[in-house]
């Protein structure tokens, strides 16, 4: 039993998992000081409001209010739980996005301009095409593949210019972002689609439950009452299962994983290295496309169109999730749910205490820069067994030739 | 008598997790000789010299100097201790001056500042007096390779080290370098200084060391005077069984010509002149053809320009009868086997495994994949054949990282890869670079044994004994250019380097010019 809780244990797999919880935890433990630093440094807050506040950091997803006697209650929460996978929801795309780029050696910051993008066609199509002709589910599909296409469009941009101009894509995807952003105010501004019903918002795009389109709730709405959900988590889902096949099973995902990897190599192989940049570059823009028409496609989100368009933070948060994640298209399904987790937990902390939801800002934060630690908090954990393998050696154990990987590598530098 | 040995390694073991690099090993160096380190990659050259240098601590054993024993907790230690070590990857400050360099950790200063005038003085005494030409006010990134080794040798003299490692210092050496290079040990063995000689080619051992100490797989084997040995019963000694030092091959039978090249150019990134400069040649089925020559003329790029790595600036390329001047590298890569010359940059991708990097261009193949899914069942036996047919050993079999492997066995694995997937041309650049004797007699056994199925090898080599002993044709370049076409048979070493330094050219019609 314990050798094989050993051998778990040194597996690469479980490192990442581990390097990543241990990220989630020293994120939330800063999150939870600086709630206390707070509440200690208000008068209005206190220590009581400060524990209250820890308490909803730790476990904001499972409380149900306040009882009687005013102190928080926990319990199954089904409407935060469902809020929770609803909002998960795009940023378990735009997380895939950011890491099938990172996979194949692309650091996609362009989310957020592929997300806006798929926005604007999404929305485009959903209130365009008129329901009463045209049967709403088709109007749906049509949406989302539009929304796919937007953003896969936009992805191609910066993979063009790095593979044949060989101009870096982080510049390019910021450049690509600024202009998506303008770009879609002005194509809003221009349209009939600005709300005019509800004549208390300005600014609002209608929702496209205005014509009818909706992503059916796949009696997710029955398990969690009162919340958001709907079935545009299973298809996240089902593209995070799709999206790790084709990464590890198909010879597609083989060379953009070469190309990423080592693109000299690929090229000596006769892989079309420019084609493979492109092509990573447009799928990560079809899922951060993809993550706007789901979110949009709910029929009961609105777009805030303005004058000025800032960029969307979902697009941005995609980057803590995939890395969080160690860019594993499964583990980015939870990574997804645990940010969405951090937005019920500003919620929480909103409604049931003094605290304002940005403390949960702070929390993300740390943890984003965590994530990037999370190579250092493996090496860590390298040295640890490192050490108490040297020490059962010392005790007189059976060397079982474990870490073959640490000792081969060193075998080889000292030859 | 008494203090005959400057430095005793007695009972040295070093152990890394899985691996004993050192077992129980005894090296003694005596004053004022030259005395060689010799194995095969891996059989722990370099970490004794690292343990001694003070990179490494060993689990066991002691260090003497003139007898007694002294601790080495790091290379500072080792300075004082008059130990110096010129590193097989040189440790420079590219951006720095050749002076800043040598002086770098040991500055005389006066009031924080640096006096560099003196410091100029007794370099330009040590370079004078060795005969060890430097520029001074260089940028070390400017120098050639060799001038990089003397700056990192007058390193040592400028600390006035008496103990000398010098760690595999000919690989990247031309040949009248390397014949520089051994002078100068020599002169400095005659001062009494004392030199530790990494190295695995046996000419130079034999040429330049006293006495030579051979490790193999971490252990000791023994130490012998090379005036009581020859080079045969040496590599046995490194390899632990009977090595066959000269390539066996019988006369070539040429057939057609399977590579035609046609005044090929290939533009030079950063210069104006032509990287390969109007080259014709041909490639005939049953022969192995060299390209001999000293590195940087030309010979790189005109691998490039044939596998399509580099678009070609003008001539023409034909392969099997097809022109493939502006083919793609896939569609050469049908005909052409490639052995590329940095097998870190081109060969593999160092973080795939063993069996990933085995169908680098194959994994396309029906037998492979269906409908675009990898058959990783028919990549693994593919891996596992490959692997036992060519001995490629690494820690995991078919998913080890190819980065954790041995130099030598990465290259025997692109080597398995690259002729196992059966092309009428095999390009082979360097093939043997940084292996060891073993090694380099199992990847010539293999070229000369595809040379006798018919193919047709291009070998592109720096190394003149490879160059004499393997091919059947010698074509050497300078400049981009190619100055004459030899027969093996019929010429010698130097004047194979006289053409290889530019000094005698023949034209196409054979005249000398």
């Amino acid at each position: 039993m314990k050798q094989k809780l050993s051998s778990l244990y040194g597996r690469d797999g479980t490192k990442a998992v581990l390097a990543s919880l241990i990220s989630i935890l020293i994120g939330l433990a800063v999150g939870s000081v600086i709630i206390l630093i707070v509440g200690l440094a208000n008068p209005a807050l206190g220590l009581s409001s400060a524990w209250d506040g820890i308490r909803l950091v730790f476990g904001g997803l499972v409380s149900t209010g306040r009882d009687a006697a005013g102190s928080l209650t926990f319990g199954f929460n089904p409407t935060n739980m469902g809020n929770m996978l609803f909002r998960a929801t795009p940023l378990i795309l735009t997380g895939l996005s950011v890491a099938v780029a990172f996979k194949t050696g692309l650091f996609n910051i362009g989310a957020p301009g592929q997300y806006l993008m798929g926005t604007a066609a999404t929305l485009m199509i959903a209130l365009g095409i008129p329901s009463e002709t045209v049967p709403a589910w088709l109007i749906w599909a049509l949406a989302f593949v539009g929304g796919i296409l937007a953003g896969a469009l936009w992805g191609c941009l910066p993979g063009l210019v790095k593979a044949f101009l060989n101009i870096n894509e982080v510049l390019a995807c910021i450049m690509t972002n600024w202009i998506a952003a303008n770009l879609v105010t002005w194509m809003f501004d221009g349209s009939q689609f600005r709300n005019v019903v509800e004549n208390t918002k300005s600014g609002y795009i209608y929702k496209t439950s205005f014509n009818g389109v909706e992503t059916a709730k796949l009696g997710l709405n029955k398990l969690f009452p009162n919340s958001q959900v709907n079935g545009g988590i299973v298809i996240a889902v089902v593209i995070a299962v799709l999206v790790y096949i084709l990464m590890s099973k198909t010879t597609l995902g083989y060379q953009l994983k070469a190309c990423g990897s080592n693109r000299h190599a690929a090229r000596y192989a006769g892989i079309n290295d420019k084609r493979n940049i492109v092509l990573s570059m447009a799928i990560a823009g079809g899922l951060s496309g993809a993550a706007a028409a789901l979110y949009y496609l709910s029929g009961n989100t609105e777009f805030f169109w303005s004058t000025y368009q800032s960029l969307p933070a979902i697009g941005f948060n995609g980057i803590p999730v995939a890395l969080l994640a160690a860019n594993n298209p499964i583990a980015v399904i939870f990574t997804g749910c645990f940010m969405s987790m951090l937005d019920i937990v500003g919620l929480q902390l909103t409604n049931l205490t003094a605290y304002n939801e940005y403390i949960t800002d702070v929390i993300i934060a740390t943890i984003v820069y965590l994530s990037a630690f999370s190579l250092l908090i493996r090496m860590l954990l390298d040295g640890r067994k490192k050490r108490k393998k040297a020490m059962v050696a010392q005790a007189g154990g059976t060397n079982t030739g474990a870490g073959p990987s640490s000792g081969a590598q060193e075998g080889g530098e000292q030859a | 008598m008494q203090s005959e040995n400057v430095i005793e390694m007695l009972h040295i073991t070093k152990e890394f997790p899985g691996i004993i690099a050192n077992d129980d090993i005894t090296l003694q160096l005596r004053r004022g000789e030259i005395h060689a380190l010799l194995g095969e990659n891996g059989a722990g050259k370099s970490t004794l010299m690292s343990v001694l240098f003070g990179l490494y601590q060993p689990e066991a054993g002691t260090i003497k100097k003139n007898g007694e024993v002294v601790k080495i907790n790091d290379p500072n230690d080792a300075t004082a201790l008059g130990i110096g070590m010129v590193h097989q990857h040189f440790k420079l400050i590219e951006v720095f001056t050749v002076l800043d360099n040598i002086i770098l950790g040991a500055e005389t200063t006066r009031m924080g500042f640096l006096q560099k005038k003196a410091a100029r003085a007794k370099v330009e005494a040590l370079s004078e007096r060795y005969g060890l030409k430097v520029d001074l006010d260089a940028k070390v990134e400017d120098i050639t390779v060799g001038m990089q080794q003397r700056v990192e040798i007058l390193k040592m003299l400028y600390r006035d080290n008496e103990i000398l490692i010098f760690d595999e210092p000919t690989a990247v050496l031309t040949p009248q370098e390397i014949d520089e290079l051994m002078a100068t040990m020599r002169e400095f063995a005659k001062e009494g200084k004392s030199i530790l000689f990494i190295s695995h080619k046996l000419n130079e051992i034999m040429a330049v060391a006293d006495r030579v100490t051979v490790l193999r797989k971490g252990k000791y084997i023994g130490t012998v005077e090379t005036k009581d040995t020859d080079k045969q019963s040496l590599s046995n000694m490194m390899v632990g069984r009977p090595v066959q030092l000269e390539v066996v091959k019988e006369t070539a039978r040429p057939g057609d010509a399977v590579l035609r090249v046609e005044n090929l150019v290939v533009p030079s990134k950063g210069h104006k002149r032509n990287a390969v400069n109007n080259v014709s040649f041909e490639v005939h089925a049953g022969e192995i053809l060299c390209i001999a020559g000293i590195d940087g003329n030309g010979q790189t790029e005109l691998v490039y320009g044939l596998t399509g790595l580099e678009k070609s600036g003008g001539g023409s390329v034909t392969l099997c009868g097809h022109d493939i001047s502006h083919a793609s590298i896939r569609q050469r890569g049908t005909q052409m086997s490639h052995i590329p010359e940095d097998r870190h940059k081109h060969g593999l991708v160092l973080d795939f495994t063993l069996e990933q990097n085995m169908v680098l261009q194959r994994f396309q193949e029906p037998q492979f994949q269906h409908m675009g899914f990898i058959d990783r069942g028919a990549v693994r036996s593919y891996a596992e054949h490959l692997i036992e047919q060519y001995d490629v050993r690494s820690g995991q079999g078919p998913v080890t990282i190819a980065r954790s492997m041995s130099g030598g066995n990465q290259q025997k694995a692109i080597i398995a890869r690259e002729i196992d997937r059966e092309k009428p041309l095999i390009v082979a650049v360097q093939p043997t670079r940084g292996l060891d004797v073993g090694a380099i007699e199992y990847i010539h056994s293999q070229l000369v044994a595809e040379r006798d199925k018919g193919r047709a090898v291009l070998l592109v080599s720096l190394e003149l004994d490879e160059v004499m002993s393997l091919s059947d044709r010698i074509l050497v370049m300078y400049e981009g250019e190619i100055v004459g076409e030899l027969d093996p048979k019929a010429t010698n070493v130097q004047e194979l380097g006289l053409y290889m330094a530019g000094a005698k050219r023949t034209t196409k019609a054979g005249e000398q010019v």
